[in-house]
């Protein structure tokens, strides 16, 4: 879509618009979407129906994921061991009230994007967390299995076995999982040398989605701006509100594929331009490379090679033994 | 094999070409699996690896793992080559043999100067030792990685189960195969080991150092006047 044409859209107007136009047209909320399916889920964040809880203090997605998860890190050790050679410390024990960026005690936060639009101001709130995506370089690549991806497609670290690396932030296009010192397995092992606490993020609330509830934020928005479903509704779903505003998905393609479908009026170009990546505050390059899929043609070669060591071995022997053959030949001529 | 008494020279082949290349491909590749194997730790910025001139893409895990799994391609593929050749050609004289823990402990005690030495195979009691060592932690190594590499590419979604099984196996086998690495250096400090050093750099050793040492080896060569006469044959007592 052309961002000339919804710059003619005031907000306001277009939240009407999109939910007259979904009932009008039978788009609906899918009949499923609630997260008792045991396939892969997805989830939907409309941008257009989200208003940042302007009347609240804290947006009430935040509010719910701060109160789900606030008792999920122990408690911090007194005299955090400091990492050598390098000191990095990660320490958000003492500052757990922070909500404008993610932190080890906040999963979820909502930025807000103030953006020109042929002239006309226009702003969208965009809640930023974990992306949930199809293949997870955090999880795949991480050291001790710690971090996994489920089926339900929840990607989820596992606190008892994290050692703190930050590994999984390093590969994350957008570095979303973030580190408290001071707690988990490596305090048990050689704190000095190895380790620097765990990596905490959102988990999809997967513990709310085993129980067949729906993760904290969707079930708390007042707007109804997050869904979640079965993979396939979910995105078709996205397309329909996107044909429906003439707007625009992030997150179907970005790293590979995702498990979350923003759907914006306004293209993501314009929201990237409002996001300065920061420590906890990812931005939103539309089209971001999963970069693991440049060693997939190797990986692939790999799982080939016990073929290629098998061929090598048959081709090998089929010579040597004729080389023998030829020996004893001439030694029976002799 | 070609196993071969050069009189003249003062040499005996003791590897053929094929096996110097075996050796070397699992060697070279598994040094290059260790060292980006433990990049792909979080390491190479809290150690200050990165500041070394050369060294700043180890703070890459995508580019170490690029070259993980070149590394792997060579080292798994020379590794069954290995066991499927020597394995088709009944070739079994690195296998442990019966009495080995016990002749191993006579010639380490040896090593450092007490007691004799007996006469030895071509190969000695802890090498083959040793080697079984190495070859189960090789396949080890060979089978979580490919587990991992498959999760890596089609599964990251595989069971949870499946996944630290093979996680843990690699983690603990890495280790296992440094150590193995540094008793193999290890044992080439050793002096009466130098003079085989040779061998796996030529193929060939000293006819004097061998007919001292491996002294059943070459009692079996001089049995028969043919030198082309595979290993395999006189060991099975064919001739």
């Amino acid at each position: 879509m052309d961002s000339g044409k919804a710059s003619k859209i005031t907000r306001r107007s277009f939240l009407r618009i999109s939910a007259g136009a979904a009932v009008l047209t039978g788009v609906h909320v899918p009949k499923t979407a609630r997260a008792e399916s045991a396939g892969s889920l997805s989830t939907l964040i409309d941008l257009s129906l989200c208003d940042g809880c302007a009347d609240r203090n804290m947006p009430a997605c935040v509010q719910a994921c701060r109160s789900i998860n606030a008792n999920k890190i122990p408690q911090v050790a007194e005299n955090i061991p400091e990492p050598w050679p390098r000191k990095t410390i990660e320490d958000w024990s003492k500052k757990q009230g922070v909500f404008n960026r993610l932190t080890p005690y906040n999963y979820l936060y909502v930025h807000r994007a103030d953006v020109m639009v042929d002239g006309r101001s226009q702003t969208l709130f965009v809640p930023r967390r974990c992306m949930h995506c199809d293949n997870p370089a955090c999880a795949t690549i991480c050291p001790f299995s710690a971090n996994h991806k489920n089926k339900n497609g929840a990607v989820v670290i596992d606190p008892d076995q994290c050692f703190g690396g930050a590994k999984c932030r390093d590969v994350c296009p957008w570095e979303i999982p973030q580190r408290q010192s001071g707690v988990g397995i490596y305090l048990h092992v050689l704190p000095d040398f190895m380790g620097n606490g765990v990596m905490y993020k959102c988990d999809l609330c997967n513990d709310r989605l085993k129980e067949g509830k729906k993760p904290g934020c969707i079930e708390a928005c007042p707007r109804g701006a997050m869904l979640i479903g079965p993979r396939k509704e979910i995105e078709a779903e996205a397309q329909a509100r996107a044909h429906q505003i003439n707007g625009h998905i992030y997150g179907q393609k970005e790293n590979g594929g995702t498990a979350t479908l923003y759907v914006s009026p306004v293209s993501f170009e314009l929201l990237n331009q409002t996001m300065t990546k920061k420590p906890g505050q990812p931005d939103m390059k539309p089209g971001v490379k999963r970069r693991m899929a440049g060693t997939d043609p190797l990986g692939k070669a790999v799982l080939a090679s016990p073929v290629l060591g098998l061929a090598l071995a048959g081709a090998a022997g089929w010579f040597s033994r004729r080389k023998e053959r030829q020996a004893r030949q001439e030694e029976d001529r002799d | 094999m070609t196993e071969k008494i050069l009189s003249e020279k003062n040499r005996v082949v003791r590897h053929s070409r094929l096996e110097l290349i075996e050796h070397w491909a699992i060697a070279i590749s598994g040094l290059i699996l260790l060292a980006t194997g433990i990049f792909e730790l979080p390491v190479a910025k809290r150690y200050y690896i990165v500041t070394v001139p050369g060294l700043r893409w180890t703070a890459d895990f995508i580019t170490s793992l690029y070259l993980h799994y070149a590394a792997a391609l060579v080292f798994t593929a020379a590794g069954i080559f290995h066991l499927a050749y020597h394995g088709m050609r009944g070739e079994t004289g690195l296998l442990p043999k019966k009495g080995d823990l016990s002749a191993s402990v006579t010639v380490i005690k040896s090593l450092f100067g007490f007691g004799q030495e007996p006469p030895m195979h071509k190969y000695l009691p802890e090498q083959r030792l040793a080697y079984a060592g190495m070859a189960w932690i090789i396949i080890l190594l060979i089978v979580s990685g490919l587990i991992k590499t498959y999760k890596n590419l089609y599964a990251p979604d595989l069971s949870l189960a499946v996944v630290l099984t093979a996680t843990w196996i690699h983690n603990i086998c890495f280790v296992l195969f440094f150590l193995a690495f540094l008793a193999h250096m290890a044992a080439i400090l050793l002096r009466p080991n130098w003079p085989m050093v040779r061998g796996i750099f030529t193929g060939k050793v000293r006819l004097d150092y061998a007919r001292h040492r491996h002294a059943l080896w070459i009692a079996d060569l001089e049995k028969t006047k043919e030198p082309l006469i595979p290993d395999r044959d006189l060991r099975c007592g064919k001739v």
